[in-house]
């Protein structure tokens, strides 16, 4: 069918010439393909300072970033919504996301061999934050530089809701800005308002005061409230448990748990230090003082009224228990209430919900002579740039940083499956203030009132402890209050323990 | 095999002078080209491994020497380094959680040594040899080929008290009340050993039925004529003819149990209270949530060292008998 020429221009191919040239494309294309799919790719076009905002937005056209993230609700959220973003510049990202201890265990090694694999950071407070922060980029660099566009609203202490710079952007000192306010996750309390009301009376009757909750009332009130529904539980009713704890794996948040409780009570904290900036050399802690064995024996009091599951619950399987019905009341993050509110997953759903800000410390339980508050505490996470990375490749980043906090997309990401706003504009927009109100088509809204508006406002707020050695600080606190819980030690014990611990981890 | 050759060479004497020659042959194993001098020839071998030596090295020496290497060093988060000589390890003894962590590694590691070995052998013995061996043996291999973290991750819903079905069963019968086992101090453990007894006894009655099969079936019916019972047959005669088998299945999971960290983080992270955190969690918590590497180097070292001993006596201790039955069985 076809012809060979006699002399032909080309030469015929071997076998193993064949097999040498397959071989050899096959290998370009993987190592290519792999460099490619995993990691950050630059695309330049130079932009002066003179030059378009769409310019300055389109200077990495045909860039790809990673951005390594937590899987929190407004990280899914920004998942699908990433097409504005490459409208606007043309960079393509890609959003690695897992549970917080996997995303502190890769960014560490990433960071600390050098790298940036992940030039795109969640910076977790004080898990992430706290022990890496020197591996993230000043980036009062970029804020200023007039060849990268800038949000409208600025990056001041204004533009964002109360404490939100400190929580997740200084650390140590105030002169580095590490991150820009990405997500945040804040404690109030959800409570079952249906049962509150349907057995006020019975409640009264026992206690002589009624089953209500303000935000004055205390945790005083919540063991009585706790124990009143366990009680009837026990006696065969069909009724949830009265209150539950974060006492499961998840050392971190088991560490705010019983935060919360002792700061309420005094403005008790952990160091004598600038509980926000946080400090490298935080000194001999404050666990062992009586305020702090009283308040652990008031903590155990009301783990002994609460769920008997307590030491298996984390915060996600918390929530899950008060979605099964199985509590009346919880202090969760605020995240939390549009799964709350979804009729198909939660039987707490459907306006038998109540949002309010978080206990407040009770008087006559207050040792240290210092002020009843409503100990509020959060988990806000800032987005940081990894420092390791190439200027272009920072630069480009700062561009999705800026981004993703603009108050026009964190708009967009509450109306989608769950966004926790950090810019105040967010509040100001008509939408979002009817949505606080029910009926509402954005169910976090529906505490923001008991978490911008008071929860973390000064005197509630408490952030502590930043330290290098956070992590390791938080799993000595969880599992020695565990151990108390569970009646392996006492009050005293658990305390004189963690402070030995403690003291002995910061070098005193 | 020396039998038929000599036969052959019997019958075939025309073929005996190759057949030596292809003999001598494979005795001096000489492969060096014939163009090499003896100097060239002495170092051609040494060429040919030299790949093999350099793998070898770059994924297991050089790791090796370089944990010793951090073990004396602080090493953390900053990529600076400091010499501290032996205070990583001095200062693990008065670590109450390293403490805490061989005890519990012990603990764990005998409970399911004792429960995989018997229910293991048991299943063996009743499937042995009847019609349905080869789909039971399929279907109890099933939790064998499942990743650990994955299994860790179906217990986690199986026992949660919310949602959990074996906890509901449970406590629907009343052996558990509102706690789950893995929320308790008291039972966490016990929950782990049921996941790894789940997911490893299969191991020990594969073995087992391997064993098994080499059993001399005349001993077994020598024995029976002399009046034992299928007990008596299992004790005296199966039993020695499998123990070098087992002893391979307790040498497998005994090391198994000092690795394998990944249904404990799935499902009780060490807690709670520090119950579960047998010494390889602790070592993965110090490493990669701490990122104090020179501190975790030290705990790897200890546990590799421990380990060798321990194997060592475990073979000691299995050996000997292991090899005086089989000289009966002979």
């Amino acid at each position: 069918m076809f012809s060979k020429p006699k002399n032909p221009l080309y030469t015929s191919v071997t076998r193993r010439k064949f097999l040498e040239l397959g071989g050899g494309a096959a290998t370009a294309l993987g190592v290519g393909s792999m460099a490619v799919g995993l990691n950050t790719v630059i695309m330049k076009s130079p932009v002066q300072a003179a030059s378009s905002d769409d310019a300055k937005w389109k200077q990495y056209a045909g860039s790809k970033l990673v951005f390594l993230s937590e899987n929190t609700p407004p990280t899914i959220a920004l998942k699908e919504k990433l097409k504005p973003f490459y409208d606007k510049t043309g960079i393509t990202v890609e959003i690695i996301t897992d549970d917080l201890p996997v995303v502190s265990q890769k960014m560490g090694i990433d960071l600390r061999a050098g790298k940036a694999d992940f030039i795109l950071e969640y910076v977790q407070d004080k898990p992430i934050g706290a022990p890496y922060a020197e591996y993230f980029l000043d980036l009062n660099k970029y804020i200023n530089d007039s060849s990268l566009p800038q949000d409208p609203e600025g990056y001041g202490k204004d533009a964002w809701f109360d404490n939100y710079l400190d929580i997740s952007c200084y650390y140590y000192d105030r002169d580095h800005l590490r991150a820009l306010p990405y997500d945040s996750a804040v404690a109030c309390m959800f409570y079952r308002q249906d049962l509150f009301e349907q057995y006020t009376k019975e409640f009264e009757k026992e206690f002589g005061y009624r089953m209500e909750y303000t935000k004055d009332s205390t945790w005083k009130n919540v063991h009585d409230f706790a124990s009143f529904f366990t009680k009837m539980r026990k006696g065969g009713k069909a009724v949830p448990y009265g209150y539950a704890q974060h006492q499961g794996n998840f050392a971190w948040t088991t560490q705010l748990d019983i935060q919360r409780h002792l700061f309420s009570h005094g403005r008790w904290t952990d160091f004598n230090v600038d509980d926000k900036i946080g400090s490298k050399t935080p000194g001999p802690t404050n666990w062992g003082d009586p305020t702090s064995v009283f308040q652990m024996q008031k903590f155990k009091e009301l783990a002994d009224v609460s769920h008997p599951d307590n030491l298996a619950n984390g915060t996600l399987e918390l929530n899950t228990v008060y979605q099964a019905g199985e509590i009346a009341m919880q202090v969760q993050y605020n995240e939390f209430a549009a799964s709350v509110e979804d009729p198909k997953t939660s039987k707490a759903a459907g306006g038998k919900t109540a949002y309010a800000p978080c206990p407040k410390g009770e008087a006559s339980w207050i040792k240290n002579g210092g002020q009843a508050v409503n100990g509020c505490n959060a988990g806000i996470a800032g987005i940081g740039i990894n420092a390791n990375g190439s200027e272009d490749m920072r630069r480009a980043g700062y561009l999705f940083s800026i981004w993703v906090t603009s108050t026009e997309t964190q708009f967009d990401q509450l109306k989608g499956t769950g966004g926790t706003p950090t810019r105040k504009a967010v509040l100001q927009k008509p939408e979002v203030k009817a949505a606080q109100q029910r009926p509402t088509s954005m169910p976090n809204a529906l505490t923001f009132d008991a978490v911008y508006n008071y929860g973390i406002k000064d005197p509630h707020f408490v952030l502590g402890p930043k330290l290098p050695e956070a992590n390791e600080y938080y799993n000595i606190i969880a599992a020695e209050t565990q151990k108390c819980l569970s009646n392996k030690q006492s009050a005293a014990e658990a305390c004189k323990a963690i402070k030995k611990r403690v003291d002995n981890l910061n070098g005193i | 095999m020396v039998t038929a050759v000599t036969e052959v060479k019997a019958k075939s004497p025309t073929l005996v002078s190759k057949l030596d020659d292809v003999d001598l042959k494979a005795r001096t194993l000489d492969f060096t080209p014939s163009v090499m001098n003896s100097v060239q020839k002495k170092y051609f071998y040494l060429w040919l491994i030299l790949p093999a030596v350099v793998v070898l090295a770059a994924i297991s020496l050089y790791p090796f020497f370089w944990l010793i290497w951090m073990s004396l060093n602080d090493v953390g988060i900053n990529t600076s380094s400091a010499f501290v000589g032996l205070k990583n390890f001095t200062r693990l003894l008065g670590d109450d959680k390293f403490w805490n962590g061989w005890q519990i590694l012990l603990t764990y590691s005998a409970l399911c040594l004792v429960f995989e070995i018997i229910i293991g052998v048991f299943i063996a013995v009743v499937i042995n040899g009847t019609r349905f061996e080869n789909i039971l043996v399929t279907i109890f291999l099933m939790p064998m080929m499942m990743a650990p973290a994955i299994a860790g991750l179906i217990w986690y819903f199986l026992f949660n008290s919310t949602f959990g079905w074996y906890h509901w069963f449970l406590h629907s019968i009343g052996i558990l009340g509102d706690t789950s086992i893995i929320g308790s101090t008291d039972t966490a453990l016990f929950g782990l050993v049921i996941v790894d007894i789940w997911q490893w006894t299969p191991l020990i009655t594969l073995i087992t039925l391997a064993g098994m099969k080499r059993v001399p079936r005349d001993q077994l019916e020598a024995n029976m004529v002399d009046g034992a019972n299928a007990f008596s047959n299992f004790i005296q005669i199966t039993l020695p003819n499998i123990y070098p088998f087992l002893l391979i299945g307790i040498m497998l999971r005994f090391m198994d149990n000092f690795r394998f960290i990944d249904v404990i983080l799935a499902l009780t992270g060490g807690g709670p209270a520090d119950s579960t955190n047998i010494l390889p969690v602790y070592l993965f918590e110090v490493s990669f949530r701490y990122f104090k590497l020179g501190r975790g180097a030290a705990i790897a070292l200890t546990l590799l060292v421990v380990t060798i001993i321990l194997g060592k006596i475990l073979v000691r201790v299995f050996e000997g008998p292991a090899s005086k039955r089989i000289d009966v069985g002979n």
